[in-house]
């Protein structure tokens, strides 16, 4: 039985990137996410989203990746308008364009790209880590390097139960519709939300009981099927990741020239298209999803 | 002949990973039929019945319901032609009493409260469901919730019920007394479709078998063509009732000429078998 099960998970693939071990991305992963937030200059983060897509379109993952990209992206976007007519900018604000009742600032069209930009590069960083890697090989590296076991399992059973529950609420829902329910209002909270909490928890009872059964609690090192080993190949990606976030940073806190949000114009035609575009992938995304959840 | 409820024309469902689950399968479902449909996990069953209902869309061909396409119909709608009652009751319960479960689905019809009170009556009637009615679902027997499952779809007055799975996890006098409601079901003038792996069920209780192999129907017949072919049911990877399989092996060696469904169909055969051979 499918459902409605989220595609963020592994695709099976042969790709250079699915090669590399678990570790040596993972630290791709966090040094993205640590540089997107330590800076505001649009080139860097464009650049790691050019990087991002590359590393994509290199491991066969399209199909899985715009699926996922197709629901994010237009919340991602929003952020465009939202930023234009408020930025989250220190006063003052220089308006260039008049939009019906919304002034759109210049701070704001800076600030929103740059947030669009950031939330976009480290999302698709994330998402080439996810689905390139194993869940087993990740957390097997991660035990490796010493993550206690327990906090390891907790987040093993986590990423497994989503795609769990997430079918038990499909099927939960389409009992509920069996019998005539209304799909959308508040009237189907509780049909359809008290029969998947109850099968969570019991499931988890279930769990614990065949955890204890399996000596969970037990002593001594544990082994695991799997096994990551790390070549050469896989440490010099490493250094060269940790490198280049710690040059980059580096570079961002010296060079205070790499702040452009007085010197960045945008001419006021640009930044109203912009923000339309913006504001249009939202309602569209909103719209559509909205059919759909009535359609059901 | 009965008025024909459910028509599937050429009807195939792929997935959306490209897997075929059911694959031009032509088939008519009449008022007050006994249908049970058997095959092995994966083979297509649940998808072809989720069909009925409109829980799934064909993909090709269509399915009719009371001489109405479902592709543009909504499940809500089509629930009051047909009732799904799910194998897993848990999947369905979610209410504080026994009652007020049964009153969901004949609310969501619309209906007034005198009729909503009448038909939850006949369903506490129907099911013996009396000394529970006030009690948590949750808290009662799991064979007992079964029969909740199948009493909150009977009060919405379906002319097809489907049970997925109305026996599993019960024991023999639980399992008598759902075969007995599904024949007082189709005594009432509904259709019931079973989906089933119980042999006894579907050798006892159902006449017309539908049989579904690698999505494809193989066979739509009546149980005992079906439990006899033993072609047929080794490429199901099915094993039709013991007391089939004996009286199989009994014919094999010319002790009895026909084949037995049941231990009563048995007995019969075999009287009739001494009566011959003491006349001659």
């Amino acid at each position: 039985m499918r459902g409605a099960v989220l595609p963020i998970s592994m695709v099976p693939g042969n790709s250079v990137v699915h090669k590399i071990a678990p570790l040596p991305k993972l630290l791709w992963a966090v040094g993205v996410l640590i540089i997107s937030f330590s800076t505001r200059n649009p080139a860097i983060l464009g650049a790691m989203i050019v990087l991002g897509l590359f590393l994509a379109s290199i491991s066969n993952i399209w199909s899985s990746f715009l699926k996922v990209m197709g629901i994010l992206f237009p919340i991602m976007v929003i952020a465009i308008f939202l930023q234009s007519i408020a930025p989250a900018f220190p006063q003052p604000w220089t308006p260039i364009a008049q939009l019906g009742p919304f002034t759109i600032y210049q701070e704001g069209i800076y600030s929103g790209l740059t947030l669009f930009e950031r939330t976009f590069s480290m999302t698709i960083f994330a998402m080439v880590f996810i689905m390139t890697t194993h869940p087993s090989d990740l957390f097997v590296s991660l035990e490796k390097i010493g993550m206690p076991y327990v906090i390891n399992f907790i987040l093993t059973v986590t990423l497994q139960l989503i795609p769990i529950l997430q079918r038990e609420f499909a099927t939960v829902l389409s009992a509920q519709k069996s019998r005539g329910m209304k799909g959308t209002g508040f009237g189907a909270v509780l049909p359809s939300m008290v029969p998947v909490f109850v099968g969570a928890i019991e499931r988890v009872q279930q769990m614990s009981i065949s955890l204890e059964s399996r000596a969970f609690g037990s002593t001594g090192k544990k082994t695991s099927y799997r096994n990551v080993v790390m070549g050469v190949k896989d440490y010099v990606i490493m250094v060269v990741g940790l490198l280049a976030s710690a040059v980059t940073l580096y570079w961002i806190l010296v060079d205070k020239s790499l702040d452009w949000s007085r010197t960045m114009h945008f001419s006021p035609t640009l930044s109203v298209i912009l923000v339309i575009t913006a504001a249009l992938i939202f309602v569209t995304f909103i719209v559509i999803s909205v059919s759909k959840i009535i359609k059901t | 002949m009965e008025e024909v409820l459910i028509t599937c024309d050429n009807l195939s469902h792929v997935y959306s990973g490209g897997v075929v689950a059911v694959k031009e399968v032509n088939l008519k479902i009449r008022r007050g039929e006994l249908i049970g449909i058997i095959g092995q996990n994966g083979s297509g069953k649940t998808t072809l019945v989720k069909h009925f209902n409109g829980l799934l869309k064909p993909t090709y061909g269509k399915v009719i319901i009371k001489g109405e396409e479902t592709t543009n119909k909504r499940v809500q709608e089509l629930s009051r032609s047909v009732g799904y009652v799910f194998q897993n009751p848990n999947h369905q319960l979610f209410a504080k009493t026994v009652t007020a479960e049964l009153e969901f689905g004949p609310r969501n019809l619309g209906l007034s409260e005198e009729e909503v009170h009448e038909r939850v009556e006949k369903a506490i009637e129907f099911f013996n469901l009396d000394t529970y009615r006030d009690q948590h679902p949750y808290r009662i027997s799991f064979p007992l919730r079964k029969l909740v499952g199948m009493a909150s779809i009977y009060t919405m007055r379906p002319d097809v019920f489907i049970l997925d799975e109305p026996t599993t996890g019960q024991d023999n006098i639980t399992t008598r007394i759902v075969y007995q409601l599904i024949r007082r079901l189709r005594d009432e003038g509904s259709t019931v479709i079973c989906v089933a792996h119980d042999m006894i069920l579907l050798a006892e209780v159902v006449e017309r078998m539908i049989v579904m192999r690698d999505s494809v129907l193989i066979a739509d017949t009546d149980p005992k063509t079906v439990f006899s072919d033993r072609k047929l049911m080794s490429s199901t990877h099915l094993y039709p009732p013991q007391i089939t399989e004996l009286s199989h092996r009994l014919k094999d060696k010319n002790f009895i000429n026909t084949y037995a469904l049941s231990i009563d169909e048995m007995q019969k055969v075999t009287d009739q078998q001494l009566q011959v051979k003491r006349s001659k």
